[in-house]
């Protein structure tokens, strides 16, 4: 038995057939292909060989695309580390990056001509950058309205979705089936188009200055979280449910003691993704709520720093402060998704969703 | 003890008042009370999404379609409702289809030999070229990754982080990686174009004289002072700044495809598979005719949802260089006279536009579907 693996695993295995003579040049060149996993005339790769090479060939690919994912990263970060304090080289400085600045914060931290220390983009990100918006306006404001506007309607929103999951999934009443595609087809609405009646509302409701507009909608809950959640809800044995009900327990008891825990990997999934989308929505903010009015979002707010495509007072002088305020935007959602990567994709590959 | 004979007790008369209840409620079907929790607790339930979903999508989609056959104006219009509460009294005067005919007649507001509606959603239709991009790399990366590899999974993390981040900050990095001395023009040899200003890839004008010249001379024609091509103005005013967008989405997305091929893949039969590779096939034809079929449902429904998401593109074109007829996507148009003009009714004629487009190219992609299954 031994042998016949050697055999068979033997990487330069010569089919020598007696009809056919081949060329010394065809010969070594098989013997090259066959060192590389890949079988000729002369030589029939091992199987062993030919997965090693296809896999050493995707580890290249793959790292390759890996650094083409994270090089903007990367970037994003050396640019924010640009000293542009001298204003007439700054915008040289901050395109000219490839890996680190020519001259960074690092570099002049402690010279005595740019005194600014290594976070000096981020300082001024923090201290003057946002007063583009209007003259009250400070980052831990914006951060307190991105806080308000993923975290309120994500976390009430999502127990509203669970809720109706519920209902839909594993409750028996009259107009279930119809109550349901009537909401499922409310996803066939695009945004857009609804846009300008959504906004007169808003507008005749006073909604838009103090930002509820981002809020109050997504407190009701949305469709497609609900419609996962009760794809979840399905694999749950109704046992249980019947169980609790014989013992006495009403459906709200049901609802709090045993969806809620149960579910809880769909619901988290779930409500960490439109957490990111709350945070990142940045057209929500730009379109719904007036620039220079308190309420907007951080997204919104760096935009403005950049003033829609050049026009912004930081887009000529300091866009490195621009680039500090896109860092501390990103951060959050990644440290998120690092920590819940798991969860997250894996809610992907079941749902098939995208966002 | 005695507590406990006591519940027993009422147990037991309670069980005998049950028995002696039972005859008399017949007629009554005592069931219901169940059923009757389960619809009052179903609807109780179900309440917070279907006001919402009637709130905010149903009544604004009736209100939408309304207020496109009327003039109303958000800044001296009044209240939305009280206005649209004397319906027919505001009909616009000049018919009730006007905004409808205005969006495919007015010719005015671009230098473009089409109308403003026809403008915008060319550039929209343009950014769809990422779409088939995105789709053969990310089956690329998919294929690559469910290779039985140690680290596919990091991989996938990896892939997915542009997904997740802020289309604010990938813009911003965008926009200065592909500057004139930027990052971009260093890799692809282009920072001496211009007598050494660099390619400019994000402007709205076409190429420039010299730059055009450039290109001319290096793939060895002759330069001449105005080309035709150059001066046409929707091809060529700013196509580099719908590429840079292009590459920027098409980056930004492929994380996501990426994920939902491998869970179509890894739902592909191994037998099958197998099968073919005993019967002698080669991995190239066991992926066209084993696991393409397999995979049909995912890429359809990700072509449906990609197509949808396309037609509906905004915040790219305007983070990189703002709104205007050369590169915005169609929503700018609701966006710019809907809401920031305030012209309501304009804008909701565009939406309701924009709602019968995605509707009936995603009914031609379904139809598509239907012929092929035959």
């Amino acid at each position: 038995m031994e042998n016949m693996e050697n055999v068979e695993n033997n990487v330069e295995q010569p089919v020598v057939q007696e009809e056919e003579q081949y060329s010394a040049l065809s010969y070594a060149v098989g013997a090259v292909l066959a060192f590389f996993g890949i079988s000729s005339k002369t030589h029939r790769a091992s199987k062993k060989r030919a997965k090693f090479v296809g896999d050493i060939f995707t580890y290249i690919i793959l790292l390759f695309g890996t650094f083409l994912m994270v090089y903007p990263f990367w970037w994003m970060i050396a640019a924010s580390f640009a000293d542009t304090t001298d204003s007439a080289s700054a915008t040289q400085i901050i395109r000219e990056i490839v890996w680190w600045p020519t001259r960074s914060t690092a570099g002049s931290a402690f010279s005595s001509t740019h005194a600014g220390g290594l976070f000096w983009n981020y300082r001024i990100f923090f201290t003057e950058g946002l007063t583009v918006v209007n003259d009250d306006f400070t980052f831990w404001r914006a951060l307190l309205n991105n806080l308000l506007y993923s975290i309120v309607p994500v976390v009430v929103g999502v127990i509203t979705s669970a809720s109706a999951a519920f209902s839909f999934a594993k409750i028996n009443w009259i107009g279930r089936n119809a109550v349901f595609y009537f909401l499922l087809a409310a996803i066939m609405v695009p945004g857009p188009s609804i846009m300008t009646a959504q906004y007169a509302m808003y507008h005749g409701l006073h909604w838009q200055e103090n930002g509820l507009v981002l809020i109050i909608p997504g407190m009701f809950g949305s469709i497609m979280t609900a419609f996962f959640i009760r794809q979840f809800l399905f694999g749950l044995p109704t046992s249980i449910i019947e169980a609790a009900k014989i013992d006495g327990a009403g459906y709200f008891r049901i609802f709090c003691g045993f969806i809620l825990p149960l579910a809880m990997p769909a619901i988290m999934a779930q409500g960490l993704l439109s957490f990111m989308g709350c945070w990142n929505n940045y057209m929500g903010s730009y379109i719904m709520i007036p620039d220079n009015s308190n309420a907007v979002n951080l997204p919104h707010a760096i935009a403005k720093m950049d003033g829609y495509g050049g026009g912004g007072r930081y887009a000529s002088q300091n866009y490195a402060a621009v680039i500090a305020g896109s860092v501390i935007c990103v951060i959050p959602v990644m440290v998120l998704f690092a920590c819940f990567q798991k969860l997250i994709i894996s809610s992907l590959m079941l749902t098939g969703s995208k966002e | 003890m005695e507590d406990s004979i006591a519940v027993n007790e009422a147990v037991s008369e309670e069980d005998a008042a049950a028995i002696e209840a039972v005859p008399q409620k017949k007629q009554k079907k005592p069931i219901n009370q169940a059923k009757l929790q389960d619809n009052l607790w179903g609807w109780i339930f179900c309440i917070p999404l279907i006001v919402g979903t009637v709130w905010f999508v149903y009544i604004c989609l009736i209100m939408a379609f309304l207020l496109s056959f009327t003039n109303y104006n958000i800044i001296n219009g009044g209240d939305m409702f009280a206005y649209m509460g004397k319906f027919s009294e505001h009909i616009h005067p000049q018919g009730a289809f006007y905004w409808y005919k205005f969006a495919f007649t007015n010719l005015t507001k671009t230098s473009y030999p089409m109308n403003e509606l026809g403008a915008y959603l060319f550039n929209t239709v343009f950014y769809m070229i990422g779409i088939p991009i995105g789709m053969v790399l990310s089956m690329f990366f998919a294929v690559c990754m469910s290779r039985d590899i140690k680290g596919g999974n990091v991989f996938r993390v990896l892939y997915y982080l542009p997904c997740v981040a802020s289309t604010v900050s990938i813009v911003y990095t965008f926009k200065l990686m592909f500057s004139q001395q930027g990052v971009m023009n260093g890799i692809l040899g282009l920072k001496s174009f211009d007598n050494g200003g660099g390619f400019q890839w994000i402007n709205l004008n076409g190429t420039t004289d010299l730059a055009w010249n450039t290109i001319i001379q290096k793939t060895g024609g002759t330069p001449t002072s105005q080309s035709a091509f150059m001066n046409d103005p929707y091809w060529c005013q700013g196509i580099f700044t719908k590429l840079v967008i292009i590459v920027m989405s098409v980056w930004k997305g492929l994380g996501g495809t990426i994920i939902l091929y491998i869970a179509g893949l890894s739902g592909v039969n191994a037998a099958t598979k197998e099968a073919a590779q005993i019967d002698g096939a080669n991995g190239w034809k066991i992926f066209w005719k084993v696991t393409m079929p397999d995979l049909y449902p995912v890429i359809f429904y990700n072509i449906v949802t990609s197509v949808i998401g396309g037609m509906q593109i905004y915040m790219e074109p305007t983070l990189f260089i703002g709104e205007q007829y050369i590169t915005s996507g169609y929503v700018s148009l609701i966006q710019m006279n809907g809401i920031k003009a305030g012209k309501s009714s304009q804008g909701a004629a565009y939406g309701m536009i924009l709602a019968v487009i995605i509707f009936a190219l995603t009914m031609f992609q379904f139809w598509l579907d239907s012929r092929n299954k035959d």
